[in-house]
């Protein structure tokens, strides 16, 4: 899938994806559950949190 | 370039060029006769307007989808942080022109300072902007 095709399922720009992809910008939950969603995955297979 | 990088960097430059040009003009010409010249503002707003407008609508014709799709919670963040930053730099500018009003300034001065701080802030604004999207890109 491409970062477009992700972008306009979850109704954000692919520069938003591009940005969650290089962990420059953290996403909502509601977000973040939409992409989840779009993988069909738990949201903990799809993020991961990290203090660093 | 996403579309609304390219609108903050119009943003930036338009008001950086024209209105940078305006105030480099007033400073030049110094005290004119009869105070403040609403012609210069006038001629300064519409040639901004103009501008913006053009170069808007060539960037929406390049990206015509990216145009006319709304904020997304990524832009929303990006525009209310550089707001907050523009807000606190608009509040210390007019404290600032407040305290130099005090000193009886001649009026055109103080509209002038007045401009100058609204200029300032939306310069401010639109820099915070194109380097979130820089930073984020």
């Amino acid at each position: 899938m491409t970062q477009q095709e992700l972008a306009d399922k979850i109704d954000v720009t692919r520069q938003t994806v591009n940005a969650i992809e290089l962990g420059k910008y953290s996403p909502s939950l509601e977000a973040a559950f939409r992409i989840a969603a779009v993988f069909d995955k738990p949201l903990e297979s799809v993020f991961h949190y990290s203090k660093d | 370039m996403p579309f609304r990088e390219k609108s903050a960097w119009i943003s930036l430059l338009s008001m950086s060029g024209i209105y940078g040009y305006y105030f480099w003009s007033v400073m030049h010409a110094g005290p004119q006769p009869g105070g403040f010249h609403f012609g210069g503002l006038l001629e300064t707003i519409i040639a901004l307007v103009v501008v913006q407008v053009v170069l808007t609508i060539a960037a929406a014709i390049v990206t015509p989808k990216e145009a006319k799709a709304p904020r997304d919670e990524r832009e929303k963040l990006i525009d209310l942080k550089a707001t907050r930053i523009a807000y606190s730099g608009l509040a210390t500018s007019v404290a600032l022109a407040c305290f130099f009003g005090a000193f009886d300034p001649p009026i055109v001065f103080n509209t002038n300072a007045l401009l100058f701080v609204l200029v300032t802030a939306e310069v401010l604004r639109s820099s915070c902007q194109v380097i979130q999207y820089r930073r984020s890109a």
